[in-house]
């Protein structure tokens, strides 16, 4: 395409920079909602019965009485879906209406978003979001340099730096922008983040090329850098962003699935009784063929075939019609409550919970692995200074008190400003720390300081706060302000990090004219460099091995005093020839750099803490006693990954590590079968349950790649269960995918997928609940996500609060309204052998289809919102309540036909117990008699309240709201009863209802058995009940029981678990084979993999646009930084 | 200035805030009675429910059986014109359907029956509640609206309409269920030859009989009223002429009608003949007089005849009383159960 900028001649037409990501509007919102519903097998059902009734004379029950409850249903599924979709329309709104400065007739002026057009020229001020794809201009920056955060886009989470080209940097001004005219070349919108081409021609001048440096994507914020200009290039839907956002796929709940088949169960069920039926119709009709009075019976095949769909509409109502808007609906307010939970709120960024999905809200209480991202969702991705470590003694061990400021000690400082030999030690580690790095300053009040690196950032931050004020970066200085007085360090070179050398140097010329070359890096590495003399070196190791432990990064600084002949030798031969080599000159710069450094003397060490969200190791504790396992997936390094892992109690010291770092299947293979083949021994030989599995399993991207070949994928994961804690660390996002769907396709059990960047994106989708981490504004992982919470420790509460409550709620729920259904509807397959299969109804038809959707719609709604078997603070407190749901014990094909059987049961006796109460057919005083509805009617209202009754029973927890269900559900059908037999009087409407309810209430036997029926047939329910409790007491009752009695169940629910332990270690014992008797000094000998002593973890972008020791050189802070205006 | 606009924007927050409400509804902690089922709580219960049932019970099984019913099968009676011929037969016999059949058979009361008394037909293998035959009836003309041979309802077929004079007149009371109504008629004598009396009205529905079932236009000249109306096809009278001596039991309003219309839950059912109020019946064989028209053999029905007084709770049947005993009783053992294992525990516990 081709974009003609700041000429307001040229009509441009491109797409408007409004995204809308609602599903519906006005016009098609009612074939889309439509086709949505009947896409559901359950609706076209529904929507067959309806056809099949408008055929004259097959309908027991009229023509209308499915498509009123159908039309009803739809329309609340419709309230729902608008609703929702109102929201989106909303959130789109909101985003559609921020703010930018968008260049209009030679000024700014303030515009929404959707006003952006291609080809204006925005102004973006640091921190702002980028409105739509840019084409970099230029910026506040030396050579139209900026920052950006892309943690949107590709969940990275250092800085990016972009780059303007050269011919525009030079733009500061609006005065500047009026000059500027001309055209930009590019290619079609695409969805290639990493890609761009174009050219870009200014005021008549050549064609200049544009690359991916040049672009600032929608999605991606401004970062440490005061404003940029930009050429708006690709608008709205036509966004990289949006290009790459794809909708979420649809997930269907365990529960859902089996809801499915059990709704299929009830269609076969519906079949059988209806053919049975009808075969039974056609033996009434052979009996004899005398009975004069009927006027037609329908014989012969064609008669056979009406007879069937007869049956088919009669017993349709099986099939509960107000199933699935029952369930929408608890969903929907069960997401409401997910939504408004205080304990999941998160006060700093005012971030409530939010489920965007309602529909795996009791998926949460069956998840059985966790996939948890790391940078963002366990840890806040905030580097601090925490301990360090100088000339082989400890600082910092206490608690820094001091607020902003992690790394506070007395006595650092008192040997900062004494001439104990100490402090000489001290001083230099210090003035290290704020040399020996490639930060730059931004003079804010204080210093804030700019860097791609977070570590850098945090030690520089500490020196500052220890008074070694890294002020000034000059091409060629850096000016630290120490104790009051500047001093200037010349920077002679820098000597790159990279993950291969895990270290950086710098080489000085300190104020006193010394020469210095600092270096700080990876233990191993600096160790391997210490001169001879080097002192510390076993202390420093302890202190090491210390910081480790504690999840803390670590990072030794070393250093060693150059001889200027030496260093003038190196710079001028061998660091000259590398720097201008043209093949292979990062090798040849690296080697150059091994060359000087050497010889060094070690002062320190230092301690960052990659700064873990708060109650994350109880967190995972919590869910780790849920029986959860938890996998951290990160695309950090295996350093940084470990650090966490120990950080957050995942993996502790007792535990071995094996490490999968191999680059070929073969040796891939070798090193898990030899692993596996150790842990079996391990297992064998322990007596006590291998609940206590002593092992970690940290693999690596690259041999991830191996492990997840088809060859390998079983012995992969076969030893990856076997683990107590899995880390995966440097895995693309697709792996990330691959990893969740495996253990998805294999373990036949509920994974979940958490993380906060766009990385995470495709786990979440994959994983059978996404959760996204939310907090900052416009995420993209929480936005593809199902649930968004804002803090990872809020998933104690998610799971094993709502996620076994909504479990245990909706499971009840969708059982008790197969029961009443089944209750009811069953009655009239032993009412047609009185009728001669005649498909006659006991009931009034409007009765009937009022049956759910009033008559006993509440009750359902209570079970599946207020019922509560513990507290939440008892549920989270014990998190082995959660087995129940996990396991899904409550609610499957065994519960569901002993579900059948019972309400079959129940159906027989509301059938015949007042059947035989009406056996002389005198109701009344008077001698008159009732007809076939007057016992329809006895038979309904007791229907109805011993259903409400059993929704009673089995409520756990009795609400108000319980009690206006149970007995609300009866009074509305006494009232409509009432009304309902009187109505013909009025209108020409339930002539057979007529006076119903007055003689109905005037019958003693009525009364009498409305006391008599709920009582009986809701005997053994009870009694069951009640044994159950006696005999085979559940954890959950026992936990109930002291509950109320105030006593703390944990010793309870200890008994109630050593059972299933003992159990699954039995199992566990098996899958690993008998290798009892074999030696067992092998197993011991097994491979401690790695030693936990390296702590080292650095982060900084590599292979950037422009190189650090570039960018360093750039800038400099001693002037005052070029304005815009 | 700054600092006050702060402070401003301080207040607004809340308002702005996205924090959920603290209420009881969505913090989910409503107030909740929390019923746990151990035998001791559940003990009264069982106990209340059988010292309450067991006693009505006993009522119940007492006033049933307090209840006198006696009734004769006359289905297979024989012609009293006729000798060793059955009506029955003579009713299938399709050349002599029509000739009338009276029989008399005796039905003996083992004690007397005293108040109100009622006297029932009963058939038996009938199914009234035959889904095509429920609904074949026009409510619509029942309550009095006059309906034309289109606007009769669709239902009735095939009694819908049949040919007066080469014209299609609507039937009146169209439909199967009218068109099957019961003709048979009794008359009850004692030993000594007396006849009793009894009232064929006052046996139907308050409601049918004020509501449902109305005479059309003009209801005080049947003849007028229903002179666009033909017969049922398998009737021997107009519908005006089902009671000429009480306009009020005439027509549609005819009370055995009315009662023939309220179709019966199952194939075996009686309905309200007549009844004799506060009348004293005593002990003793009492001959009953048929006019022998309903054929039912055909299809292997049958048909009664019942006289019976009734109780506060209706006619006769112990199964309520039965059902309240037997319930009240499980409960009970249920509750003795229950205190046993009760004590059990509570003696382990202390163990």
């Amino acid at each position: 395409r081709t974009i003609y900028f700041n000429q307001p001649l040229e009509e441009q037409t491109f797409l408007k920079n409004e995204i809308s990501t609602g599903k519906y509007n006005f016009l098609t919102f009612l074939p889309l909602f439509l086709f949505e519903q009947f896409r559901k097998v359950f609706n076209i059902f529904f929507l067959i019965i309806c056809i099949l009734q408008q055929i004259p004379g097959i309908s027991p029950t009229g023509k209308y009485t499915t498509i009123v409850p159908l039309v009803f249903i739809l329309l609340v599924a419709a309230i729902k879906e608008i609703v929702e979709d109102y929201k989106r329309h909303r959130a789109d709104d909101a985003v559609n209406n921020r703010k930018v400065e968008v260049f209009r007739d030679g000024t700014f002026v303030e515009l929404a978003w959707t006003q952006v057009v291609v080809g204006d020229i925005v102004k973006v001020v640091s921190g702002k979001f980028f409105p739509a794809d840019l084409i970099l201009l230029s910026s506040s920056e030396p050579q139209a340099m900026c920052y950006i955060e892309t943690a949107n886009l590709d969940g990275e989470t250092n800085l990016k730096i972009r780059q303007g080209i050269p011919a525009t940097s030079e733009i500061q001004s609006s005065e500047d922008l009026l000059q500027l005219h001309g055209m930009i070349e590019c290619e079609s919108p695409n969805r290639h983040l990493y890609s761009f081409n174009g050219s870009i021609k200014l005021n008549e001048d050549r064609l200049l090329p544009l690359g991916p440096d040049q672009i600032l994507l929608r999605g991606a914020m401004l970062r440490n850098t005061k404003w940029i200009f930009g050429v708006v290039v690709y608008t709205g839907h036509e966004s990289k962003l949006m290009k790459n956002a794809n909708r979420a796929p649809l997930k269907m709940s365990n529960v859902d699935r089996t809801t499915n088949m059990q709704i299929w169960f009830l269609m076969a069920v519906l079949i059988v009784i209806s053919l049975a039926s009808a075969i039974g119709s056609e033996v009434w009709k052979k009996e004899t063929t005398q009975r004069w009075y009927l006027n037609d019976t329908g014989t012969g095949p064609k008669g056979f075939f009406m007879e069937l769909l007869t049956f088919i509409i009669l017993y349709n109502n099986l099939v509960p019609i107000s199933l699935l808007v029952t369930l929408e609906v608890v969903k929907f307010i069960q997401a409401i409550f997910i939504n408004s939970d205080l304990d999941m709120y998160f006060e700093p960024t005012d971030t409530p919970a939010m489920a965007r999905t309602s529909n795996l809200n009791e998926e949460l209480g069956q998840v059985k692995y966790i996939f948890s991202d790391k940078t963002g969702t366990l840890t806040e991705n905030i580097m601090e200074f925490k301990k360090c470590s100088v000339a082989g003694i400890k600082y910092g061990e206490g608690i820094s008190e001091r607020p902003g400021c992690y790394f506070y000690d007395e006595s650092f400082v008192e040997n900062l400003q004494t001439k104990y030999v100490q402090s000489n030690y001290v001083h230099e580690f210090t003035t290290m720390m704020s040399v020996c790095h490639t930060v730059v300053p931004e003079k804010e009040g204080n210093f804030r300081y700019q860097s791609s690196s977070p570590d850098e950032n945090a030690i520089v931050k500490a020196a500052r706060n220890l008074g070694y004020v890294f002020c000034v970066r000059t091409p060629t200085h850096v000016v630290v302000r120490c104790q009051g007085k500047d001093e200037s360090y010349e920077v002679l070179n820098v000597l790159e990090f990279s993950s291969t050398r895990k270290r950086m140097s710098v080489i000085v010329r300190a104020p006193d004219g010394r020469i210095i070359l600092m270096c700080k890096g990876a233990d191993n590495v600096i160790f391997e460099r210490l001169s001879e003399k080097s002192q510390f070196k076993f202390e420093t190791e302890n202190h090491l091995r210390d910081y480790a432990r504690d999840g803390l990064r670590t990072l030794c600084f070393a250093q060693t005093e150059l001889n200027e002949a030496a260093y003038k030798k190196w710079n001028d031969t061998v660091y000259y020839e590398a720097s201008t080599a043209v093949v292979d000159r990062d090798k040849k710069l690296s080697d150059a750099y091994e060359a000087i450094e050497k010889n060094l003397f070690l002062l320190g060490t230092s301690a960052i803490e990659d700064k873990l969200q708060q109650g994350v190791p109880e967190t995972i504790a919590t869910l780790s006693a849920a029986d959860i396992k938890i996998w951290v997936l990160t695309g950090d390094k295996q350093e940084t990954a470990i650090n966490i892992a120990y950080s957050s109690q995942l993996v502790n010291n007792d535990m071995s590590l094996v490490i999968l770092n191999d680059s070929t299947l073969e040796k891939t293979k070798q090193t898990m079968e030899e692993a596996i083949c150790d842990i079996r021994k391990e297992l064998t030989c322990l007596e006590e349950a291998p609940e206590t599995s002593k092992f970690a399993l940290i693999v690596t991207g690259s041999t991830l790649q191996h492990a997840l070949h088809k060859e390998l994928e079983e012995t992969f994961l076969d030893l990856a269960l076997s683990c107590k804690a899995v880390v995966c660390c440097r895995v693309s996002p697709i792996q990330k995918a691959m990893i969740v769907e495996l253990v998805k396709k294999n373990c036949n059990a509920i994974t979940l997928a958490i993380g906060d960047g766009a990385n995470d994106v495709s786990m979440i989708q994959a994983a059978h609940v996404g959760v996204g981490i939310s907090g900052q504004e416009g995420l993209q992982a929480a936005n593809s996500s199902d649930y968004s919470i804002a803090q990872f420790a809020f998933l104690g509460k998610l799971l094993l609060v709502h996620g076994a409550w909504n479990y245990n709620r909706l499971t009840k729920c969708i059982l008790f309204s197969f029961y009443k259904n089944i209750c009811l509807y069953l009655i009239e397959l032993w009412f047609a052998f009185y009728n001669g299969f005649s498909g006659q109804i006991l009931f009034d038809r409007w009765t009937i289809s009022f049956y759910n959707v009033f008559f006993t719609a509440l009750p359902p709604f209570t079970l599946g919102l207020f019922e509560r078997t513990c507290s939440s603070k008892v549920m989270l407190k014990h998190p082995q309540l959660y087995s129940i749901s996990q396991s899904a014990s409550k609610y499957n094909a065994k519960v569901f036909w002993a579900m059948f059987a019972n309400a079959t049961v129940h159906s027989l006796m509301l059938f015949y117990i007042p059947m035989y109460s009406m056996k002389s057919e005198i109701a009344f005083s008077s001698g008159k008699t009732g007809g076939y509805l007057f016992l329809g009617n006895f038979v309904y209202t007791f229907t109805v309240i011993t259903v409400c009754l059993k929704a009673g029973l089995e409520s756990g927890t009795w609400t108000i709201l319980t009690h206006i269900a149970v007995w609300g559900s009866f009074a509305i059908w006494l009232i409509f009863f009432g009304i309902y037999s009187h109505i013909f009087s009025i209108l020409p409407l339930g002539s057979e209802m007529l006076g119903q309810a007055d003689n109905v209430m005037a019958s003693p036997v009525f009364w009498l058995g409305l006391i008599l029926v709920p009582p009986m047939v809701l005997f053994r329910d009870l009694l069951w009940k009640v044994f159950r409790r006696r005999f085979q007491k559940s954890v959950v009752e026992r936990v109930q029981e002291l509950e109320v009695e105030h006593i703390d169940p944990q010793k309870t629910i200890l008994d109630g678990a050593r059972q299933s332990l003992s159990e699954r270690a039995h199992l566990l014992r098996n899958m690993f084979g008998m290798g009892r008797n074999e030696d067992r000094d092998r197993s011991s000998s097994l491979r401690s993999l790695q030693d936990a002593n390296h702590g080292y973890a650095f982060s900084q972008e590599e292979g950037g646009v422009v190189s650090q020791s570039q960018l360093i050189r750039q800038y400099n802070t001693s002037n005052e930084r070029g304005s815009s205006y | 200035y700054n600092i006050e606009s702060a402070s401003v924007t301080g207040l607004d927050e809340p308002e702005d805030s996205k924090k959920p409400d603290n209420t009881a509804f969505k913090q989910q902690r409503l107030p909740a009675w929390q019923p746990i089922l151990t035998p001791k709580s559940v003990l009264p219960t069982f106990f209340i429910i059988s010292f309450i049932f067991i006693p009505i019970g006993a009522v119940l099984f007492t006033t049933s059986d307090g209840v006198r019913e006696d009734f004769v099968d006359y289905t297979h009676c024989t012609n009293s014109l006729v000798p060793n011929e059955t009506c029955a037969s003579l009713r299938e016999n399709r050349t002599r359907m029509n000739e009338p059949c009276t029989c008399v058979v005796n039905i003996t009361l083992n004690t007397p029956m005293t108040g109100n008394i009622y006297m029932y037909y009963g058939l038996n293998n009938f199914f009234q509640n035959h889904r095509r035959y429920v609904k074949s009836r026009d409510d619509n003309q029942l309550v009095g609206t006059h309906v034309t041979n289109t606007s009769i309802s669709k239902d009735c077929t095939p009694y819908r309409t049949d040919t007066v004079n080469g014209y299609q007149a609507p039937i009146a009371p169209c439909g199967a269920i009218a068109n099957s109504f019961f003709n048979d008629s009794f008359t009850l004598q004692q030993e000594d030859g007396n006849t009793v009396n009894y009232l064929t009205t006052g046996i139907s529905w308050y409601t049918d009989h004020t509501v449902k079932f109305n005479n059309p236009f003009p209801s005080n000249n049947l003849t007028a009223a229903f002179s666009t109306y033909t017969k049922p096809k398998f009737w021997n009278r107009y519908v005006q002429d089902l009671d000429t001596s009480n306009i009020n039991n005439n027509g549609y309003k005819n009370e055995a009608l009315e009662v023939w219309m309220r179709t019966a839950a199952f194939p075996k059912f009686r309905k309200l003949y007549g009844r004799l109020v506060n009348t004293n019946l005593p002990s003793g064989t009492y001959s009953l007089k048929i006019n022998y028209n309903y054929p039912v053999t055909a299809f292997g029905g049958r048909k009664r005849f019942i006289i019976s007084t009734t109780s506060w709770m209706g006619g006769k049947n112990n199964f309520l009383g039965i059902a309240y005993i037997v319930v009240g009783c499980c409960s009970f053992v249920v509750g003795v159960a229950l205190c046993i294992i009760h004590f059990i525990t509570r003696h382990k516990n202390v163990e």
